[in-house]
């Protein structure tokens, strides 16, 4: 009886041997110390790539997945530095109309928002929640302005940027551990109180830049809730008088936990 | 009557991007590459046949266009991408060590020849008998075994020498 190949002993250990086989490798790992370390040694690397990967099974799944599974989607993603390439284009091809929105976001402040947030309810709702998808379209907004028209632009300058004096117990979530840069605060108008939007960056492009919105409020406590806005997804809590919106491109799963630590870091929870 | 293929592909979503995702090693390269799939399931969903296997037949079409893409493109940028695994440096050490154990497994992974990658992730990652792995890659059991034996005496033999293995899967599971 010869010593069982790499062949066989894995395929042992896979299940995928005829009874007979089985039990004359059995019978070799019985006798074979070293035999028997190796198999060890095979199941438990095996046992390793199992946890390496199903993390991804624990992972929302993006909704762009499930669009393009519902037949939602046009075209093929295949050539990522193309598509790339031309998101890099449109980005300053709409420079001038987001510089525009800019201007409106700041002259009519909510009023911006508010109508974004009605219309694109088609259906009747509740005065609450229109007024949150109300503001919840103002953070998408001031996010994208930041995104397409870039935080240098002239007429889009920080309010306080990174490196800056801020406001005295003015707390910045430090969100470092994701790769996230902070960028910059700007003061806004949201639902005629004053609000703050921090911008962040990452060379992470599966987390791509964020934006945090800390507004004050006086609408009763709401648990952590997701949204999709347009191309980007919000999530969106109240804590004791005080709105917080996460606002990018990040799946879920990435928003979630930066709001677990975000909340941590500002007693938000 | 039958489950619409739109219903059966959302289903089995989180399966393939997690082949995908180790095929690529990239998770927005997976997931580019999972959108594709569903897209071509969709336009050619009359060739799939009733009776058979759905998650193979989505299997095998993720795999042929990483091999097309493969062929077409220069992955070497596949390399880049482990986000999501950044190490807060206030977090445990055990949690530390187990993330690195994770790394090492998926970095030896993305080294794997792409056919060594294929098998192991049908086979002991989604759990496939040889058979369906084979039906999947469209070659001879035979031919499984062999590359499934390889992939996993090399994964073995990389997480042993980087020190992978001397992590206990426990500590892994604390991720």
């Amino acid at each position: 009886m010869q010593k069982p190949s790499d062949e066989r002993l894995v395929a042992y250990l896979d299940g995928e041997l005829a009874e007979s086989e089985r039990a004359e490798i059995a019978l070799w790992l019985e006798r074979d110390e070293a035999l028997r370390e190796r198999a060890a040694q095979l199941t438990e690397s095996a046992a390793l790539l199992r946890s390496a990967l199903d993390e991804v099974l624990r992972e929302p799944v993006p909704e762009r997945l499930i669009a393009a599974a519902r037949g939602e989607t046009t075209g093929t993603v295949v050539d990522l530095a193309a598509v790339r390439a031309t998101r890099t284009a449109r980005r300053f091809g709409d420079r001038r109309w987001w510089i525009g929105m800019a201007a409106a976001a700041s002259i009519f402040g909510i009023m911006v928002g508010s109508g974004i947030g009605y219309f694109v309810a088609n259906e009747p709702t509740a005065p609450d929640q229109a007024a949150a998808a109300g503001w919840l379209d103002n953070a998408a907004v001031y996010h994208n302005l930041y995104v397409n028209a870039g935080a240098d632009d002239d007429h889009l300058g920080f309010d306080v940027a990174a490196g800056q004096k801020l406001p005295q117990n003015f707390r910045v979530p430090n969100l470092k551990p994701w790769g996230l840069d902070f960028q910059g605060v700007r003061y806004l108008i949201i639902e005629g109180r004053p609000a703050t939007q921090l911008f962040y960056t990452t060379d992470n492009k599966a987390l791509g830049p964020l934006t945090v919105v800390v507004a004050k409020t006086s609408k009763p406590d709401v648990a952590p809730t997701m949204e999709r806005h347009g191309d980007v997804n919000l999530l969106y809590w109240r804590h004791h008088g005080t709105a917080y919106a996460l606002v990018g491109t990040a799946n879920y799963g990435y928003l979630w936990n930066i709001h677990n630590d975000i909340a941590y870091q500002l007693d938000a929870i | 009557m039958s489950v619409p293929v739109s219903d059966q592909l959302i289903a089995v979503l989180p399966r393939l991007r997690r082949f995908a995702r180790g095929l690529t090693g990239s998770a927005a390269d997976a997931d580019d590459l999972v959108q594709a799939a569903c897209e071509r399931a969709l336009t050619r969903a009359h060739q799939f046949q009733e009776g058979t296997r759905f998650d193979s037949w989505m299997f095998r079409i993720v795999q042929t266009i990483w091999i097309d893409q493969l062929r077409s493109r220069d992955t070497r940028r596949e390399e880049v991408e482990e986000q999501g695994m950044h190490v807060g440096t206030d977090e445990p050490a055990r949690r530390i060590e187990a993330r690195l154990a994770l790394q090492e497994v998926r970095t030896a992974l993305r080294e794997l020849p792409p056919e060594q990658r294929t098998a192991l992730l049908l086979v002991t990652v989604d759990g496939l008998s040889y058979k369906e792995a084979a039906e999947v890659a469209e070659v001879p059991v035979g031919t499984i075994m062999s590359r499934l034996a390889r992939a996993r005496i090399a994964l073995q033999a990389k997480l042993a020498a980087g020190g992978g293995l001397r992590r206990s899967a426990s500590d892994a599971k604390a991720e």
